[in-house]
């Protein structure tokens, strides 16, 4: 590991982002009235809560 | 909501449910999105490039690989990635066709099959259409037979479309191949509206190439595409560099003349990439796909005044109908003229169609839900009838 660079802050962010685009998927196969059923909407709150950990891994690690 | 600057982010694909006739097989995959953002800097595929420094032999990420399996999947023996699919027609006829010599295209190829053959100073001839908008193995000979009673011997390249992109209508690919081998006529498969959406077997075809569309179907970033052949052409296509320059000296090592060297280098090749194996799933899924252009060329066709005028039942999503006879007569006297029917679709949450069309125009229902073509089916009905048209 190169001295100072935090992989964990970059792998954060492109996980972040990752977790996101699932999302973005999810609203283009839902369109118009993004009507979620319950394995849609599982899967939503599995992302969010891994997107929430990515999160707190990217502010720790960038303002500790 | 602005990206930056003036850059609009474009959301049409999160909140609409799309009918572009020519975007809906370049949506990017979840995997695309996530490579684009990974590989959005210019040569990112470059990190690891070594001897032979050309594109097809990376390892890392694996391009070389990917290069096989591109190959393999429409069943030729090398491929190449392509910036687009008339990059691919221009490789073809840049090799094949001499100045002044005719190529043999049909009454409804691509402009860029036409500019290709432009720029290499062919001279198009094209097959004609029959009265169903079809291109026939019988008129193929025809024009083969005539172009080379005409010209003295054979002419050095045919090439037609699969399914084209004014009625989506299927043509008689294997039989216009049966035909121009008995001319000894290397024939060019233009699969824009196949390869990545529906299973290709250019060998089982006898076509001498394959070109495919990255950025309309095989849900990739534009632009991108590819070039597959057989052995038997790859050492023409592909050739080497000859070239050494008369001061320097200097020579190419292992570039490939019409390719320019490397084609895609970035997010472009590694989108077209990440999408492979869902799209190497997806073409198993074809007949969903046509379900639903049925679905939807059903609910038009029952609305009076309306025609589907490509081939029935469709055999391929892209569909081309005429309502003139229906929503055309509203927009004579409604207010919002022709873009009322439009605007009445994105009421709805549909989108894409031409802004004010309301005579002859396109639509593409490939990659729809069930649920949402059924939603688009159900729209047009529902609009007809607010719009006092009779719906059967």
């Amino acid at each position: 590991m190169v001295m100072g660079v935090s992989r964990r802050a970059v792998e954060a962010v492109f996980q972040s982002l990752f977790l996101l685009t699932d999302l973005r998927v999810l609203l283009r196969s839902t369109a118009p009235d993004h009507r979620l059923d319950e394995a849609q909407r599982a899967g939503v709150r599995d992302r969010i809560a891994a997107l929430r950990r990515e999160v707190d891994a990217i502010e720790q690690e960038l303002l500790k | 909501m602005k990206l930056c600057g003036e850059i609009e982010v474009r959301d049409r694909e999160e909140t609409l449910i799309n009918l572009d006739p020519i975007q809906s097989g370049g949506r990017l995959t979840a995997e695309a999105m996530k490579a684009v953002i990974a590989y959005g800097d210019g040569y990112s595929v470059c990190d690891a490039c070594g001897k032979p420094f050309r594109l097809d032999t990376i390892k890392k990420p694996p391009l070389d690989a990917f290069h096989r399996d591109l190959a393999a999947f429409v069943h030729m023996d090398v491929a190449r990635v392509m910036p687009g699919a008339r990059r691919g027609f221009q490789a073809v006829t840049h090799t094949l066709v001499s100045p002044g010599q005719p190529v043999i295209l049909t009454a409804l190829s691509h402009y860029t099959a036409f500019l290709a053959v432009e720029s290499a100073g062919g001279v198009p001839r094209e097959i004609p259409m029959d009265g169903n908008h079809r291109i026939t193995g019988e008129e193929a000979a025809k024009t083969l037979e005539a172009v080379t009673r005409e010209s003295g011997s054979p002419p050095p390249l045919l090439m037609v479309d699969h399914f084209d992109y004014q009625y989506g209508n299927e043509h008689q690919v294997r039989e216009i191949a049966k035909a121009a081998g008995q001319y000894d006529v290397p024939v060019l498969y233009n699969g824009a509206y196949s390869v990545g959406i529906l299973p290709v077997d250019g060998e089982a075809l006898g076509v001498d190439f394959v070109v495919g569309s990255g950025h309309k179907s095989m849900a990739a970033p534009a632009p991108s595409g590819m070039l597959a052949t057989t052995s038997e052409y790859a050492g023409k296509i592909f050739r080497t560099t000859g070239i050494r320059g008369d001061r320097t000296n200097r020579t190419f090592g292992v570039k490939e003349v019409e390719m320019m060297g490397c084609t895609l280098m970035g997010a472009t090749v590694m989108g077209m990439m990440a999408s492979f194996p869902h799209v190497r799933e997806r073409v198993n899924r074809w007949q969903e796909e046509l379900e639903n252009a049925r679905l939807v060329a059903r609910a038009l066709s029952s609305i009076s005044g309306t025609a589907i005028l490509s081939e029935v039942p469709r055999r391929h999503t892209l569909t081309r109908a005429d309502t003139l006879g229906s929503f055309d007569v509203v927009a004579r006297t409604h207010k919002k003229k022709g873009f009322f029917l439009t605007s009445a679709l994105k009421e709805r949450g549909i989108g894409g169609l031409f802004p004010g069309a309301t005579r002859v125009w396109k639509y593409n229902t490939y990659g729809l839900t069930r649920r949402q073509a059924e939603h688009v089916a159900a729209s047009f009905r529902e609009i007809a009838k607010e719009n006092g048209i009779a719906v059967m």
